[in-house]
């Protein structure tokens, strides 16, 4: 399917232009924040800035939503924006998929505080509709009046691949003419607590992809990242997302770049050393991001632009023990073929392709 | 006196339902001094809808320790912050 | 028109009964398994419809976890599958709402209080996304996915099972929904002011909100190539799924019902049959005053007054993320049964609605029924569901 449009809400900010600006410049030190309870009691992160989830127009109907839904619709309405069809679309035949691993659990929290302050009769109504996983792609369907299907799916490693699945199969049954289609996680407060408490921070604050290791490092971190999709090419025509699946060995054959999702978040990370097709340049661009369980829409949308642009990044992190073939340089490169790989703890293989259909 | 004590424990009600009603229900770009007391909350006036009826449900019980039994009665009470606070006032009394 | 995917087993698991046999006992009965919420879920004070406390079964973990090995272990049953699915391509779709929050109160509790939980209830969460338990449990290795689309949940997932399996990417799909009572939904269904504190009555005039419920459905979907390849002859089949949002309202119906209009239309055309040949809905039915307010006016419009309509709710409480494939089970059954039960609840029409729910047990004969879902959020989902022969 032809990606018409693209919005990314990272912590380097909002849009193609800002992502551009975060590949050009590469990695930049993580922010810290105070986590309780923990040795050294910090934790490093890349978050979101509030200043980043302003915007008066766009979330004009989202007056009451929390920072998931608003960095969600953020990025759809940015696609759809990017795409340039916004005016032509059959409105009732737009659908929207949100993927996500863990979805708005600050709100869910922010629930469980009004229950543990004010007791089980005097929760607010606007938490408990907000803590509902779906509440941010119904704010979508609002802001962008799509009356197609919306859904919205979770999957702790894959939730972009299964997302993307779904939509292609929207386009093909022709229930939808479009789907915006993207995946969605923020960083609270208590999940910063449990990430200092279950994962390896990177001391240094680099995630470092090609490191393989058996205790990888991750700077935790949060975004959403969004793709207007078609049948046809259309919009920006960044290229067409293809081979999709959770289960299957991947393409190796005609790959011109290779996008590892290691990221800091699965136990051990030596098995991506098995992914690695050794003649294919290989990179990774989670420490432009942060370690995020749907680091794969990132990915997708890195793998888009440069196909659109005919330009690799070099990978921003290049630590290389086992002395892999890395793509280490910026600038124009002839791409028809990327290839994103990721792997869960239980070794299930993700992948897609971002091919320009030559 | 009775008259003019209700009175002066109406503003105080008032200027707090309003603050209230602007941070707990996330009324951007509108302050609470923008508030009239007789402003419509629903519909055309303030641009409230159902899911703030039932978050202003919660603002009595919380800050105010009233309760809103019935939604239906609701509806009058809920017409402009002059009717809300007339009912926490009238209510608070009858506890007394 | 599209292929139809098939039912070749099925399980279900609510307060209206542990397994099938159970539940249509109930059903014929017009028995309403109701209790009340203890001060171990939340010191409120309401009817709910409880499952029973189920022993063993198939997956392991929370109680939305242990519900849904429960109905999976008699949908397998049903569908001639042992538990081991690993010689199979096999997809797994579940629908929830609680079992996807890390939602756990002890946790959050010791958390604010000593800002050092214990982290088990984490560990267990991140292992109980339903569709992932699932697909380990069975050895499946096909497309795995939990929707959570709030109560419309397991209807969607049965619809995205169908798009799987119309796209050959399986040839079996285990797809359902599972929620299990939770304080959560609990304190914030009556925030909304949706809550009864009588039994529910589901498009009565006088209906005041709803009950929670719990449970779990499962059903064994199949293409027609492996049911013969199986040599199994499955009974009944889901002929049509649509789905459409309202784009209205985080927590109300459109007024208008355009957006279930339009998935009760899409549903039809994908399985090619008119609305003359419904023989009667398994409405979402919540006897909250908006949802059966809507959904009836949009029933009456497309099906005319006289439509048979039930709400199985009044049997199970809304079960939420279950209540999708529970009722879609449901509807099955009724097909195959020949009748559908008196709808629980309701006995005076609603001068705002043009029409009621049946008041009695009632044969049928026909082939095709509808089973609709409005969820929170504005999607609106319905199925069509077939007897084979």
């Amino acid at each position: 399917m032809n990606v018409a449009g693209m919005g990314l809400v990272h912590t380097r900010g909002r849009g193609i232009a800002a992502l551009e600006q975060a590949l050009e410049q590469g990695w930049v030190a993580p922010a810290t924040v105070e986590v309780r309870g923990v040795d050294p009691g910090t934790l490093p992160v890349y978050p979101v800035s509030a200043e980043t989830l302003t915007d008066k127009t766009v979330l004009a109907k989202a007056r009451r939503a929390d920072r998931f839904t608003r960095m969600s619709v953020l990025a759809a309405c940015d696609a759809l924006d990017d795409s340039g069809l916004s005016p032509h679309l059959d409105r009732s035949k737009l659908g929207v998929i949100v993927g996500t691993a863990l979805g708005p659990h600050a709100t869910t929290f922010s629930f469980l505080d009004g229950i543990l302050d004010f007791g089980d009769a005097a929760v607010s109504p606007t938490a408990f509709s907000h803590s509902v996983h779906n509440a941010a792609a119904s704010y979508i369907a609002m802001t962008l009046e799509a009356r197609g299907p919306t859904l919205t799916v979770t999957h702790f490693r894959f939730a972009f691949h299964q997302a993307l699945i779904l939509a292609d199969i929207w386009l093909a049954e022709r229930r939808c003419d479009a789907v915006l289609v993207g995946v969605t996680e923020e960083l609270g407060a208590v999940m910063q607590h449990v990430c200092a408490r279950m994962l390896h921070p990177a001391a240094d604050g680099r995630i470092k992809p090609f490191a393989f290791s058996q205790k990888p490092e991750a700077v935790p971190g949060e975004g959403s990242a969004f793709f207007l999709v078609t049948r046809e090419a259309a919009g920006k025509a960044y290229g067409n997302l293809t081979d999709m699946t959770c289960n299957a060995s991947a393409p190796t054959s005609g790959i011109d770049l290779q996008i590892l999702d290691a990221c800091g978040l699965t136990h051990n990370e030596q098995p991506y050393r098995h992914l690695v097709i050794p003649t294919v340049p290989v990179t990774g661009y989670a420490p432009l991001f942060g370690s995020i369980p749907v680091i794969s829409g990132f990915h997708a949308a890195v793998a888009a632009l440069m196909l659109k642009q005919q330009r690799v990044y070099a990978a921003p992190v290049r630590e290389n023990p086992a002395t892999i073939l890395i793509s280490d340089t910026t600038g124009p490169k002839p791409l028809s073929n990327v290839l994103c790989s990721s792997l869960d703890d239980a070794g299930r293989y993700g992948v897609f392709r971002v091919t320009n259909g030559h | 006196m009775q008259s003019e004590n209700r009175e002066e424990e109406l503003i105080v009600i008032r200027a707090k339902l309003k603050e209230l009603l602007v941070s707990n229900l996330n009324m951007e770009g509108v302050t609470a001094e923008q508030i009239k007391d007789d402003d419509q909350l629903f519909g055309e006036g303030l641009g409230l809808d159902s899911l703030d009826a039932v978050e202003i449900v919660v603002i009595l019980q919380r800050h105010f320790g009233v309760d809103v039994k019935d939604m239906e009665q609701g509806r009058e009470i809920f017409r402009s912050v002059t009717t809300l606070a007339n009912y926490i006032y009238d209510t608070k009394q009858g506890q007394k | 028109m599209t292929e139809p995917v098939f039912v070749s087993g099925m399980g279900v698991v609510s307060a209206a009964g542990t397994n099938v046999p159970e539940t249509l006992v109930g059903f014929a009965a017009g028995r309403r398994n109701l209790s009340r919420t203890t001060p171990r879920l939340t010191p409120l004070d309401f009817p709910i419809f409880e499952a029973p406390t189920l022993l063993g079964g198939f997956l392991a973990g929370s109680r939305s976890l242990r519900l849904c090995g429960h109905a999976l272990s008699e949908a397998l049953a049903g569908a001639h599958l042992g538990p081991d699915l690993s010689g199979y391509r096999v997809g797994v779709c579940l629908g929830t709402t609680v079992a996807s929050q890390l939602n756990d109160i002890d946790f959050y509790t010791a958390y604010r209080q000593t800002g050092l939980p214990e982290l088990g209830p984490v560990t267990s969460f991140l292992k109980g996304n339903p569709a992932e338990a699932v697909a380990r449990a069975t050895g499946a290795t096909g497309p795995t996915l939990t929707v959570v689309n709030a109560c419309s949940s397991s209807a969607d997932a049965i619809g995205v099972a169908m798009g799987w399996l119309r796209a050959d990417l399986c040839d079996l799909v285990i797809a359902g929904g599972t929620d299990e009572l939770s304080r959560i939904p609990i304190c914030g269904f009556r925030s909304l002011s949706v809550f009864s504190s009588e039994p529910c009555r589901p498009y009565d005039r006088d209906r005041q909100g709803l009950n929670l419920g719990e449970g779990a459905g499962v059903l064994i979907l199949e293409t027609a190539a492996s049911a013969q390849r199986r040599k199994v002859t499955p009974t009944w089949c889901i002929a049509g799924y649509g789905a459409a949002c309202d784009a209205h309202h985080l927590t109300a119906p459109r007024p208008d019902g355009t957006g279930l209009e339009a998935a009760i239309r899409i549903s039809l055309t994908d399985a090619g049959i008119a609305p003359s040949e419904i023989t009667f809905v398994n409405a979402h039915g919540t006897a909250t005053r908006d949802n059966d307010k809507v959904e009836g006016g949009v029933l009456a419009r497309m099906f005319g007054p006289d439509i048979r309509v039930l709400s199985t709710k009044g049997f199970t409480g809304h079960t939420l993320g279950a209540a999708g494939a529970l009722e879609a089970a449901f509807t099955a059954l009724a097909l195959s049964e020949g009748w559908i039960p008196a709808s629980p609840g309701f006995e005076n029409q609603d001068a705002e609605i043009p029409i009621g729910a049946v008041r009695e047990r009632t044969t049928i004969s026909g082939r095709w029924a509808l089973s609709t879902a409005l969820a929170f959020g504005g999607n609106n989902a319905a199925l069509v569901i077939g007897r084979c022969a």
